[in-house]
């Protein structure tokens, strides 16, 4: 399944808190999965010039939600080192690697595509 | 910007409300109130704050801290969901707030709320309380 989104953050998120359901994801990951996209889609309206794309998948280990726009990400360091509380930015990615089980990043001047993977079964 | 006023309402509220889709995904509403005599500045915030409306909530809260109350209540039992973005606008009128000698304090966050300000530690940085008489009282 996938959603291209522009403006409206709160579609993207009722989006993915639908797939979760259905993959069968514990309440708690949800939310934390749904931070998590909510966050790299903040930094497409912030960053790119273009619109962001959210496809979800899953199969019977993981949910995977991949995110796309045209942005370019220079930092290959970005959402590993933890801001201050009071920081007047950076949080959004730190969060995203927080509640993540794996984060992949790649980015180039052609755009960015971030996969966050969830486990479906806590081990 | 819709101006309605509630039953709890003193004698200053400001509802705000974000339209996106013809859904109202965000309302501020801000009342004045007193707690043993002290005012103090209730903002009950509801619905959800993100990237896309955090201008709007940030223009309510700048608006109510340049009236320098000694206390500022957040309550966020209506937020369902709130972004980093959101989050730096509280943060920022915390830090104008505490400049000038005013406290800031923190209501009922839901669980997507309580994560966000858990994960970045905001919590520890602006007191947390379960019911707005409890804020009130310190």
């Amino acid at each position: 399944m996938s959603l291209t989104f522009t403006t409206d953050l709160s579609a993207v998120r009722e989006f993915v808190r639908r797939c979760a359901r259905e993959a069968g994801l514990a309440e708690a990951r949800a939310i934390d999965l749904v931070l998590a996209v909510s966050e790299v889609a903040a930094n497409t309206l912030r960053h790119a010039k273009s619109a962001g794309t959210l496809e979800i998948w899953h199969d019977a280990n993981e949910i995977v939600c991949q995110i796309q726009d045209k942005g370019f990400i220079s930092d290959p360091l970005a959402g590993q080192r933890r801001p201050a509380a009071d920081a007047a930015g950076g949080h959004g990615l730190w969060i995203v690697n927080q509640v993540c089980d794996l984060v992949e990043m790649r980015s180039d001047e052609s755009g960015t595509t971030i996969k966050l993977h969830m486990a479906l079964r806590s081990s | 910007m819709k101006v309605a006023r509630p039953s709890s309402c003193t004698w200053r509220c400001v509802v705000l409300e974000w339209y996106n889709k013809g859904v109202d995904l965000l309302t501020v509403t801000v009342t004045a109130r007193e707690s043993a005599g002290e005012p103090y500045t209730l903002v009950a915030v509801a619905g959800e704050a993100d990237i896309t409306n955090r201008d709007d909530m940030r223009a309510v809260l700048d608006a109510e801290v340049v009236l320098r109350p000694p206390t500022l209540i957040l309550d966020l039992s209506g937020l369902r969901f709130m972004d980093s973005s959101a989050l730096h606008v509280i943060l920022q009128a915390n830090r104008a707030l505490d400049r000038q000698g005013g406290v800031m304090a923190l209501v009922a966050p839901q669980e997507a709320v309580a994560k966000m300000l858990k994960l970045t530690t905001a919590d520890r940085l602006i007191p947390v309380f379960p019911t707005v008489a409890e804020a009130a009282a310190g």
